[in-house]
């Protein structure tokens, strides 16, 4: 079915302003008085704090305030307190009189130029006790380790372990014709969004705190900056306009916002702190590296019986996310593949490393990278089609999701088999088979399903306020952030879709926490879903006072009514038209009509599928991997903006490519300081290192829940891609890797070590 | 950044007179690409900062059969890059300086800047090398010559006294069958430090070997002639098995060492192999 | 002590004064009222400060202000020939989805419209090589390389398929 406004790639209405330099950042925004803050971060990466002396600093002409763990208030708080979920630790202080890993902030000034901040930042004198660290999990957990923080459970573990069962296990591995077990590994990228974390703070006389920052989740930044500086909710405004990007690690409060609020109020100036890209790596958020064990039987026909899986998280100096990630990446290991019998422990320790946070994926790139190489270990083992394979244990209607509730449809099933039309993958295969010389060549497949919103994790929910002016116009209130995923135009479109009005008569007012309904954010892939249903549902609303007032006009009940491109007609009456405008304006004796719909959803979850088809090129001389092209397969179910959700999988795929190929932040193993803190050395893709990608997608499995079916797609990419490329290279040289990032020098390592082995053979 | 006094000289020798005033705390500014950078990242911290840009006659890229080419110090890299003469005569310098940034620091960066900056991962270092390139230097008390090789004697560290500037580059002209490449190698495609830079400069006469030059760039404190490999293939006649013995020796020229972007034992693998490739593709153009 | 440097912005003279040792790139940001022109990085690695210098792409973090002094420079703001239309590249970034957070593309447009300035027809190698040095980490550059392609078509007259409605 077509419909008149969704399923097209209308013009953006965010888009001229970026592309024309008009787009205002929280760094553009002149502000009389303003005054820049800088932090001072340590160079140790655990250890007491014994003196810090700001008096010199203090002292710098321009220098207005310093601010240190001994005149900030001592207020325990969470970094990312999403209410009722799992994703509250309670671990922070504004400033703490201790450093849990190097880099972390011990004081903020703020003077009236950035570059008296900076030299104001070298003139603190801190003294350090240093105390025992701990960079990796094994010393973490390890019995009589120092503990990072002193909390439950103890241990250094950020959370009790996670622990899912269904079914029964034991027997399960007791039906197997043959068991596969193996350790997977996941390094450390990061979100190297292009926008440096910033935010400007401004008290009014009366005590209220406006804020302007690059967020994702506005109403977070007001609660938690309300709860730690000890204000009403409606005294603290957050503001929002774009932002350059997030990819979930802008969804943290970590001492900078606390900082620049209690800057400005000591001075009684506005301050804005803007992060340099240094500060990006060692004040922002990484991915949780992560190991997994996996353990699983199959039967010789391919299924699986049973399931074992042990997941460790390295949180670094803090928990941040650590709960979400370790809860939704170790349960997204009951599904994927079909498998009744599964019994899964996820766990989460602190180390004295980058603070983990989320990031696109969630846990589920880590935990997914092993259960789909795992896969194809067993296709290998089988000597069958790996791609057959997977589509043969893909999970699929009725089947129970993570979130306990059945799928909808055949999604999976129905990405692989087109792909493997697309990329002819047998031909395909085969010819890989023939290959001779130092450049070889290989496909692989990697398979993902992720779900919109973060339910049951966390209890979330949808609001959106749809009001008609009286010239039949419309606007909807969202507090669904703009991060520059076009999530506002499809929004619209959502809205002009049910009110069968032209898109260009709706628009979208966000971003301003005392306007707009509460959201939770933008995240969990659940934008379209959960607030496109919710203003869908206010739309509906609008439509029936609509109808009910345009019925008495026309004569007609309001079910006989029908309104096409903003034209109300009535069923079988061949006569006059009225418009939507025509319908609400005022009238002698008739007054404008006032419509408000409002709608809150609380969804519960849906489920995107993707399978990614990867060709790839390894140079056996130099152990260089380059990606040639991908054929991603995503069902989103229906296709809200075909141009932005292809742009979120080609944007997802850079990301993965560079996880699994690229990117790795690393620390010193002896000190904990950051060795690639900057674009040179931390290697992101670049336009000459991307393949050509090809986007198929698919409406398979639409979700009733979403808007006309529509479900998420933000995360799905950055899933699949890893293990399609990790896939390909098996192909390629018949060398498995287990983990990301695949180095050159690695390659080079296995090759020879495949050479030696063959000889002895 | 922390603040300096700028200044514009008009003059080689008042730039000289500058320098030799500030004694030690300036620094010359060309082409910005470095020396903002290092200000940044407080690698430097200069009281001063020269801007040489005024200077007239310093900007003068020109190539005489018989001369050679000539480099003045405010040509940027992207003059070099595309200039016809560099391209056919120099491929290995044109190849340095297209690969070693991008589009908007290829328009500013100089090479004169570069051969100054003296990383050990310079990749234009090492073709100027391989070339026999010398830099002419102006101070105070006159001026003088030498080849790049000395001029660089360790990481970041050159000849130059505190009173002098380097002029200009000059390259001979290459003498006739001989064959040029340079190989640089990075992880990603473009936008990299080298791991391993190789320069080959290659004179074959009748499949016999009259002269060669191999640079290696960043497997060294500076960029490093690879003796032992250019004595296995100079006075010979080639064979893929010699150049293959070449490719060995400069393994054992280079002296690598691990760091964040690769290993020593992977730098020098690499060395290996494109040593050989770069031979292979300096002879490709005779 | 502030020096004043006279320059043309987007083909307005202008004074501006500036701090020696201030950036071009915070002297447009900050002195010149210009905010279009990004700071992702501040030591050239990623092209968000990408402007033109007598019509040259350029990184102005790298460039002190006073060298500024009687160039001609091209913000991102001064692409569109007036107020009321876009420039052909701006019109297909637009059309193809090439920005999302938008954060980037100020550079990427302004070093696109000095590739087609130079070179008006590139191959998509010739494209890809020209934007090396700008990154973007929300589109994977596929629809930005889609919409310089079909921006290059366009201003040579040549027909193209409708993207977007």
């Amino acid at each position: 079915m077509t419909h008149a406004v969704i399923g097209h790639s209308v013009k953006r209405t965010d888009l001229l302003d970026k592309v024309t330099g008009n787009a205002k950042y929280v760094a553009d925004m002149p502000m009389a008085g303003l005054l820049h803050a800088k932090m001072k971060r340590s160079n140790v990466a655990h250890a007491r704090i014994v003196r810090i002396d700001t008096s010199a600093a203090l002292a710098l002409p321009g220098v207005k305030a310093v601010l240190t763990h001994e005149n900030v208030p001592r207020v325990l708080h969470a970094g990312s307190p999403h209410p009722r979920s799992a994703s509250v630790t309670c671990d922070q202080y504004i400033l703490d009189d201790k450093v849990r890993y190097w880099g972390e902030g011990v004081a903020a000034v703020a003077a009236i130029s950035e570059e008296i901040a900076a030299r104001a930042v070298e003139m603190i004198e801190v003294e350090y006790e240093p105390l025992p660290a701990a960079f990796t999990v094994e010393d973490a957990a390890a019995p009589g380790a120092t503990l990072i923080h002193d909390r439950e459970p103890g241990g250094n573990l950020v959370l009790p372990p996670v622990r899912i069962e269904r079914g029964d296990v034991e027997r399960g591995f007791a039906e197997a014709d043959f068991i596969l077990e193996g350790e997977y590994e996941g390094g450390r990228p990061t979100p190297a969004y292009m926008e440096p974390n910033v935010l400007t703070c401004r008290w009014d006389g009366n005590g209220n705190l406006t804020v302007w920052i690059s967020t994702q989740t506005a109403f977070m930044v007001r609660g938690i900056m309300a709860e730690v500086l000890g204000l009403p909710l409606h005294k603290v405004r957050v503001l929002v306009d774009h932002m350059g990007g997030g990819f979930g690690a802008k969804q943290d409060l970590f001492q900078s916002e606390f900082l620049c609020a209690l800057l400005a109020r000591e001075t009684h100036r506005p301050v804005r702190m803007e992060y340099t890209r240094e500060e990006t790596f060692t004040g922002g958020r990484t991915r949780h590296p992560a190991k997994i064990w996996l353990r699983q039987g199959f039967r010789n026909d391919g299924t699986i019986t049973a399931r074992e899986a042990k997941v460790v998280f390295n949180s670094g100096a803090y928990g941040s996310h650590g709960p979400g990630v370790t809860n939704v990446g170790t349960a997204a290991m009951v599904s994927l593949y079909r498998c009744e019998n599964v019994r899964l422990e996820g766990r989460c320790v602190y180390t004295n490393s980058p603070i983990a946070g989320a990031f696109r994926g969630y846990g589920v790139v880590q935990t997914y990278y092993a259960l789909d190489i795992q896969m194809d270990e067993a296709a290998e083992r089988l000597g069958i089609d790996p791609a057959e394979l997977k589509l043969k244990n893909a999970v699929r209607e009725g089947d129970i999701a993570p979130s306990n509730h059945p799928l909808i449809g055949h999604g999976l099933e129905a990405c692989i088999e087109k792909g493997m039309e697309v990329v002819d993958w047998k031909a395909a295969r085969a010819r890989t088979l023939q290959q001779q010389g130092v450049i070889r060549r290989g496909w692989g497949i990697g398979c993902e399903m992720h779900g919109s919103s973060a339910y049951p994790g966390i209890k979330e929910q949808g609001n959106a306020i749809v009001k008609m002016n009286e010239d039949g116009t419309v606007v909807l209130l969202t507090g669904a952030a703009g991060l520059g995923t076009g999530a506002h135009t499809a929004l619209a479109q959502i809205v002009a879709e049910e009110l069968a009005i032209p898109f260009d008569t709706v628009s979208v007012v966000h971003g301003d926490t005392d306007v707009v309904p509460w959201d939770i954010g933008a995240f969990a892939s659940h934008t379209t879903y959960m607030v496109g249903r919710a203003a869908q549902m206010a739309a509906t609303e609008i439509k029936t006072q609509l109808l009910a007032r345009a019925a008495k006009q026309m004569e007609a009940e309001p079910s006989q009514l029908v309104i096409d491109n903003g034209v109300m007609s009535v069923v079988g009456r061949d006569g006059p038209t009225l418009t939507v405008r025509e319908a609400v304006m005022p009238r002698k004796g008739l007054p404008a009509a006032q419509f408000v719909g409002t709608a809150t959803y609380h969804p519960t979850k849906s489920y995107s599928f993707a399978a990614h088809f990867a060709e790839v090129e390894v140079d056996t001389e130099t152990g260089f991997i380059t990606v040639k092209q991908v054929v991603p397969v995503h069902d989103i179910g229906k296709v809200i903006h075909p141009v932005a959700a292809a742009g979120q999988i080609e944007g997802g795929i850079q990301q993965g490519i560079g996880h699994t190929l690229y990117e790795d932040y690393q620390i010193d193993m002896q000190t904990g300081r950051s060795l690639n803190a900057n674009f040179v050395d931390y290697k992101m893709p670049l336009a000459m290192d991307m393949p050509e990608i090809r986007t198929v997608l698919l409406e398979a499995a639409p979700d009733p829940g979403g808007p006309f079916g529509a479900k998420g797609v933000g995360e799905d990419p950055i899933v699949a891609i890893g293990p399609a490329i990790a896939n390909a290279v098996f192909d390629a040289i018949g060398v498995r890797f287990r983990h990301y990032p695949i180095k050159p020098e690695q390659v080079l390592q296995a090759l020879a070590a495949k050479r030696a082995a063959e000889v002895a053979a | 950044m922390r603040a300096f006094e700028y200044l514009e000289p008009a003059t080689l020798a008042e730039a000289s007179a500058l320098l030799q005033r500030c004694g030690g705390r300036a620094s010359v500014l060309a082409g910005g690409t470095d020396l903002l950078v290092q200000i940044k990242e407080s690698h430097r911290q200069p009281a001063h900062v020269i801007n040489i840009k005024k200077i007239p006659g310093m900007d003068v890229l020109s190539f005489d059969p018989a001369e050679g080419l000539r480099i003045g110090a405010l040509v940027t890299t992207r003059e070099v890059e595309t200039s016809y003469a560099v391209r056919r005569h120099y491929a290995s310098l044109a190849r340095a300086v297209t690969d070693f940034a991008s589009i908007q620091v290829r328009n500013r960066a100089t090479v004169v800047g570069n051969v100054c900056r003296a990383s050990p991962s310079a990749d234009s270092l090492a073709p100027l090398i391989a070339d026999r390139a010398e830099v002419h230097l102006y101070g105070l008390h006159g001026s003088r010559s030498m080849p790049v090789e000395a001029f660089v004697t360790g990481p970041g560290k050159t000849a130059l006294g505190v009173d002098e500037l380097v002029s200009r580059i000059t390259i001979p002209a290459p003498a006739p069958h001989t064959g040029k490449a340079y190989l640089k190698h990075g992880r990603r495609v473009q936008m990299e430090l080298a791991t391993v830079g190789v320069a080959v400069s290659i004179t074959v006469e009748r499949g016999h070997c009259t002269d060669v030059g191999i640079v290696l760039a960043a497997v060294g404190p500076k960029p490093l002639r690879a003796t032992k490999a250019e004595g296995v293939l100079r006075g010979h006649s080639l064979s893929d098995a010699l150049i293959l013995q070449a490719a060995h020796a400069a393994m054992e020229d280079a002296r690598p060492i691990t760091d964040v972007r690769a290993s020593a034992e992977y730098r020098r693998e690499m060395v290996g192999v494109l040593t050989r490739r770069a031979i292979a593709q300096a002879l490709e153009m005779l | 002590m502030r020096k004043l440097i006279a320059l043309e912005i987007n083909g307005e003279p202008m004074e501006i004064a500036v701090e020696p040792h201030s950036t071009l790139l915070d002297a447009l940001r900050d002195d010149a009222g210009l905010t279009g022109t990004k700071k992702g990085c501040d030591v050239g690695e990623c092209g968000s400060c990408t402007i033109l210098v007598n019509g040259t792409p350029m990184n102005s973090c790298l460039m002190l202000a006073p060298e500024a002094h009687g160039c001609s420079l091209t913000t991102i703001e001064g692409v569109q020939a007036s107020p009321d239309t876009v420039h052909p590249v701006q019109e297909q970034f637009m059309r193809c989805g090439a920005a999302q957070c938008g954060f980037c593309t100020p550079g990427f447009v302004v070093a696109a419209k000095a590739l087609l300035d130079a070179n008006p027809q590139p191959t998509r190698d010739e494209i890809r090589f020209a934007i090396a040095g700008n990154i973007c980490r929300c589109t994977g550059y596929t629809k930005i390389i889609e919409a310089i392609e079909r921006a290059a078509a366009d201003m040579a007259g040549l027909p193209m398929t409708e993207v977007t409605r």
